[in-house]
């Protein structure tokens, strides 16, 4: 079963009264099956939080066909599909809002009037799939950015969510958090959208990739061979993966 | 400390006393909003005269700061900002009340005098009791007990949204004026000609935020109702503590506890 299916998507912000007629997104078409771990690459401006907003139903106004899991991404639809996509912000300290790790964890399955004893096992196991049930009762405030990171990843996953999408995963992480956090999500199952321009951690976390420029897919395919495209990369504001370079090199 | 990382600490400090395992924080949110409410209903229904009666309302903050082992200086010292506008509510009261009501030691005391007394204890009362609530339970919390008293949907949700919406702005104040005083280094504040452009960035920076919390909570099914941890654990001690506490306040608000003591002693 298709889990995203995207046909002529064009969005853009504003209005046209205001003058502000760019599209962010151009007849942008995609597809990402069931399982499936895809990369949307792109420099800044090009699309990629846009793109995830709208499949949540952040940004309603746009023209084309977005399905997720089936449904279209229509007002009416919106309750059952947030329940089955979970949005991991750019900025955790944004999505993360309750005092404690336990209780921001706990925050959907309650709203989705789960007995207690459901919230407390799927919270239990969000915080055991991210690695991080030492802070179960730790306040937000004295989490470390990589801490926020793995606490905003497990929010979505006590949703039971089987598609996750994330914006800028690896953002102002260390070495060690960014490790850690590759170690997490290839660890986790279910299908995954991860809108990055960290081309490095693209490639160690997806198997697939999307390249958007100005709003439009460009190159869809394996990870390996559009990042190792350094020309393509280039002319579309990226450079090569640290990693490809370093290869280059030797 | 900066007074903006002060005010964030504040309320974080607030949040963490809230979720400490005290039996006052274990009492349930409903039992301690209806109490709260009920104190603040009667601490303000007193005469403007009545300053010794309005002293017996004092035992219920009292106690309340003993069993949920709460800091007294550190409240009073967070409760400082607040208490001086408290002061200045009644400070035109002595000028039109010029009614002598009695003589301490040859001075005349005018009902002005009393007035601006009675109306400072009630609010300084009223506010403390808030402040317990707060420092007992959580703001999620509180929602959810306002909820199960019917307050509209509405309402809750922007009393949640404007206890978030303050840690935002503080932080986003905190980065402003960071962010100024680093390439300003030889300025002592911020100088006056650039307090419009800095609010308005303030201002349009903490709503960004608080779009995005909000959007963060409509993505995980909140629907402006609270479903807390703990809402169900205690409810026999709970009863118990909200028909205490109602009985005990409606009965220093009609008996004047601290008039009788006075005659006992013979004052």
């Amino acid at each position: 079963m298709r889990k995203i299916e995207i046909n002529g998507l064009t969005f853009r912000y504003g209005s046209r009264d205001r003058g502000q007629t760019e599209p962010v997104l151009k007849d942008a078409v995609l597809s990402v099956e069931d399982g499936e771990s895809v990369g949307i690459i792109g420099a800044n401006g090009a699309g990629k939080s846009t793109l995830l907003k709208i499949l949540v139903g952040l940004l309603p106004g746009y023209s084309g066909t977005v399905q997720v899991c089936g449904m279209d991404v229509v007002t009416q639809n919106l309750s059952s599909i947030r329940r089955k996509a979970g949005y991991v912000f750019q900025d955790s300290d944004s999505q993360l809002f309750m005092n404690t790790v336990y209780e921001d964890v706990a925050f959907a399955p309650r709203n989705y009037g789960m007995s207690e004893a459901e919230v407390e096992e799927r919270t239990l196991e969000a915080l055991r799939q991210t690695g991080i049930e030492g802070l179960k009762d730790r306040h937000i405030y004295r989490l470390s950015g990589g801490q926020k990171k793995l606490a905003a990843i497990a929010s979505v996953l006590s949703m039971g969510a089987g598609l996750l999408l994330m914006d800028e995963p690896s953002a102002a992480l260390d070495p060690g958090n960014r490790r850690n956090l590759i170690h997490v999500l290839n660890r986790l199952p279910g299908t995954r959208l991860t809108a990055s321009h960290d081309l490095d951690f693209i490639y160690d976390t997806c198997e697939r990739t999307v390249l958007l420029s100005e709003g439009a897919v460009i190159r869809d395919g394996k990870t390996e061979e559009i990042l190792r495209d350094e020309e393509l990369l280039v002319a579309h504001g990226l450079e090569l993966p640290l990693s490809f370079r370093f290869m280059k090199g030797v | 400390m900066s007074r903006i990382n002060q005010a964030i600490h504040d309320i974080h400090y607030l949040d963490e006393m809230a979720e400490r395992d005290t039996g006052l924080c274990r009492i349930h949110p409903l039992a301690k909003v209806i109490v709260t409410i009920w104190y603040v209903a009667l601490t303000v229904s007193f005469d403007k005269y009545n300053l010794t009666g309005l002293a017996g309302m004092c035992l219920y903050p009292v106690i309340l700061m003993i069993l949920g082992e709460l800091p007294v200086r550190r409240a009073l010292v967070q409760l400082r900002p607040v208490l001086l506008v408290v002061c200045l509510v009644g400070i035109a009261n002595p000028f039109f009340d010029r009614n002598v009501l009695f003589f301490i030691a040859g001075i005349p005391v005018t009902g002005g005098v009393v007035s601006m007394l009675t109306l400072v204890f009630k609010a300084l009362l009223a506010i403390t009791a808030s402040y317990l609530l707060i420092a007992t339970t959580s703001i999620g919390n509180i929602c959810a007990a306002l909820r199960m008293l019917h307050v509209p949907k509405i309402l809750v949700t922007l009393v949640m949204l404007i206890y978030r919406y303050i840690i935002l702005m503080l932080k986003e104040a905190q980065r402003v004026t960071e962010a100024y005083s680093l390439r300003a280094p030889d300025e002592k504040g911020i100088r006056y000609k650039v307090w419009g452009t800095l609010a308005g960035q303030m201002l349009l920076r903490s709503m960004d935020r608080a779009q995005a919390v909000y959007e963060s909570m409509s993505l995980r099914g909140f629907t402006g109702e609270y479903r807390l941890k703990g809402m169900d654990r205690d409810r026999g001690k709970s009863r118990w503590y909200a028909v205490f506490w109602c009985a005990a306040l409606a009965g220093l608000r009609t008996f004047p506890l601290f008039e009788a003591v006075g005659r006992m002693l013979g004052m």
